[in-house]
């Protein structure tokens, strides 16, 4: 795609499997890349992926990711050209894209004014009024906790109230009595106002069964805008998704085309540029209504690239330095082809109503194989920090058609280990495995409606899982004859695996 | 070499433990139970293990590793996390003995209660923020509030004691 590289060195502010992610994008584009850490993520994987590194201090993300400033003076000292903001933290803060751009560099993202248009729930909701795009019964501002009780009150239960800033679930909420309407608004703006550092709430009736579809898009500065076409959203918890898939089952020609060009409209209307992505809710006769857009690259914008192969990063990077759409994706046949889904791999219990937790990972085993990809953010050893958020890694695969997807994502997840904190691997797979999912009957609610997927088997563990614990425990206490491996290998254990594949043996010397 | 430990499995501890008979081949008692494993330690930390004695002989990867106090093992696709029964609970709020605990490290967001309140069991006494989450911690029994230690905007270990409910003794104060 590309010959000389736009940028010499590029800084990202961001931590974890997306700037990993990133930097080595960069890498394969020839452009250098600086990683900025707080104090706890100094061996972040992130840090260790990049060129260069710059400690920010502090821990909290207010102390370090979200600080504008501290970044800034960051890309200075490195010497970047320009920034990329991943997704979360300030990607879609247009203050820190006015700062960037003021500051005389480059940012990988749309124009402050475009994010202005599109950032807020209800500047976009005007804006995909305008362009005549169907968009969900409520209102577009904060009327005061007061003032939103009497709209919900006019629309009609149940109503979503939503984080006018927001995005990824914060400080959103299902209510379905009128009497929880205070309460909820209240717990949302306090958790808008500590992930946003802005409290305001809107609030719009909830259409449902729904399921969640979203486009991608990407846009070059000389006034084009490209559709990369759906995914499917629709597993939830809590308003935060749990995987992903591109194409959608429920998605036709016709459809992807009618929401493709919808989409197209609202970003040409705002003169957006960049990656973003529209997001829409389906009802079961096929309306579509939007719900936001995302002015930034998204977690799950891998499923996207291995349908479509494009590589995202590479494309936003390319359109950030003035890059042509036309040039950039010459000759590329984007029809999505193949079937992918993601899998959102983090540290919380389903099982104890998602509780997030941190600590250190004692082993780390990902999966591998043809159509599986990782993007991972942590390694065997790093210590979860507490102050970020919970997703380790994600889990991405590839199959000609939809059924083997799922075949190859349960296989993979059962080839996935990470221990010593609680993480939802079995949860993923007991999703994946569902005949619902299988079948792609998905609906927003259906984790809510099918508690069991969260609360798994209830079941005592076998024998067996004893017999393989106490087996863990006694081998990793025997001394190694003489190799001196940390996880103490038996004496004469290689020569039955000499001819297995996938399994890296050492330390068998006897 | 055997080592022996116990897990708790249905509420119960059980007894297990595993001793090399020689090679490869191990026993393995779990309860009362006497198994027979040919087993080898893989490079990355897992184990293989087979059931010695079966006609169609089964084999297993299993990764295991400490979690704090308990032990995690994947085998056969699923993760157990095993605890030792003389683990005491871990943190959490809504414990049985009227002690509100950090589920985990972060911030306190709210202090809803304060000492002497007559409080109900399914009551929210405290709101923790851990990694963009709330947590809302609730009395988990009846009773009245004997001590406050979280302090709104403070920052909080995991575990921590943040309040403690003294259950009350009538049954007439149960909720």
């Amino acid at each position: 795609m590309s010959h000389n590289p736009p940028f010499r060195r590029l800084l990202i502010a961001n931590r974890g499997e997306i700037a990993v992610r990133i930097a080595r994008g960069l890498r394969e584009m020839g452009i250098e890349s600086v990683a900025v850490h707080s104090d706890i993520d100094a061996r972040c994987a992130h840090v260790l992926a990049a060129d260069h590194a710059m400690a920010l201090g502090g821990n909290t993300a207010a102390e370090s990711y979200l600080d504008i400033g501290k970044i800034l003076a960051a890309a200075k000292k490195s010497g970047a050209e320009a920034i990329h903001p991943g997704y979360g933290f300030l990607s879609e803060n247009a203050a820190f894209a006015r700062a960037v751009r003021d500051a005389g560099l480059v940012f990988v993202g749309p124009t402050p004014e475009a994010m202005e248009r599109l950032g807020g729930k209800k500047a976009a909701r005007e804006e995909a009024i305008a362009a005549g795009v169907p968009v969900i019964p409520g209102t577009e501002q904060d009327l005061g906790d007061a003032g939103l009780i009497e709209v919900a009150k006019k629309i009609g239960m149940p109503v979503m109230v939503k984080a006018s800033a927001g995005g990824g679930g914060r400080g959103m909420r299902l209510v379905e009595r009128e009497q929880d309407l205070a309460e909820a608004l209240q717990a949302g703006r306090r958790e808008a106002k500590a992930s946003f550092g802005d409290d305001r709430m809107i609030l719009e009736r909830a259409v449902f069964p729904a399921r969640h579809i979203e486009i991608q898009l990407i846009g070059d500065k000389h006034g084009h805008v490209v559709s990369l076409h759906e995914r499917e959203c629709s597993v939830q918890r809590r308003h935060q998704k749990v995987l992903e898939e591109a194409p959608s089952a429920v998605v036709d020609e016709a459809l992807r085309k009618r929401m493709g060009d919808a989409a197209v409209s609202l970003a040409k209307r705002v003169g957006y540029d960049n990656a973003g992505t529209a997001e829409f809710l389906l009802d079961p006769q096929g309306n579509f209504y939007f719900l936001e857009v995302n002015t930034r690259l998204q977690v799950e914008h891998p499923v996207t690239e291995l349908v479509t192969g494009v590589d995202l990063v590479h494309l936003q990077v390319h359109v950030a330095a003035g890059g042509k759409l036309e040039q950039l994706l010459a000759g590329k046949d984007l029809r999505p082809r193949g079937h992918s889904i993601e899998a959102r791999i983090c540290a919380e219990s389903p099982e104890t109503g998602y509780i997030p937790a941190a600590g250190l990972l004692r082993l780390v085993r990902e999966a591998e194989g043809p159509g599986i990809r990782v993007d991972s953010g942590v390694y065997t050893g790093w210590d979860v920090p507490p102050f970020y958020d919970s997703m380790l890694a994600k889990l991405i695969v590839w199959a000609p058609d939809r059924a083997t997807a799922c075949a190859r994502l349960s296989q993979a997840l059962r080839d996935t280990a990470y221990l010593g904190i609680p993480t939802n691997v079995d949860f993923l797979r007991r999703i994946v495995d569902d005949t619902a999912f299988r079948s792609a009957r998905l609906r927003t609610d259906m984790l809510k409606l099918r508690p069991e997927l969260a609360e798994g088997p209830k079941e005592p563990p076998e024998d067996l899982a004893l017999a393989a614990a106490v087996l863990c425990q006694a081998m990793a206490k025997q001394p190694s004859a003489s190799s001196g491996a940390a996880s103490g290998v038996a004496a004469g254990s290689v020569a039955a695996w000499q001819d297995l594949q996938g399994f890296r043996v050492f330390g068998g010397a006897s | 070499m055997k080592t022996s430990t116990e897990y708790v499995r249905d509420g119960k501890p059980v007894a297990v433990s595993a001793e090399r008979i020689d090679g490869d081949r191990w026993r393995v008692r779990v309860g009362d139970r006497i198994y027979e494993y040919r087993a080898q330690a893989l490079g990355d930390g897992g184990v293989r293990l087979a059931p010695v004695g079966e006609e169609f002989d089964r084999s297993f990867v299993a990764y295991g590793a400490a979690a704090g106090k308990e032990f995690m093992v994947r085998v056969n696709g699923r993760t157990h996390t095993l605890a030792k029964p003389a683990g005491r609970k871990g943190g959490g709020g809504g414990a049985a003995d009227g002690t509100v605990r950090a589920p985990m490290t972060g911030t306190v967001l709210d202090v809803l209660c304060k000492v002497g309140d007559v409080v109900a069991a399914d009551q929210t006494l405290v709101v923790v923020s851990a990694m963009k989450m709330e947590h809302k911690l609730i009395a988990g029994v009846a009773g009245v509030v004997q001590s406050v230690a979280a302090k709104k905007g403070g920052t909080v270990e995991q575990g921590a004691v943040l309040a403690v409910v003294e259950p009350a003794k009538s049954d007439a104060a149960k909720s």
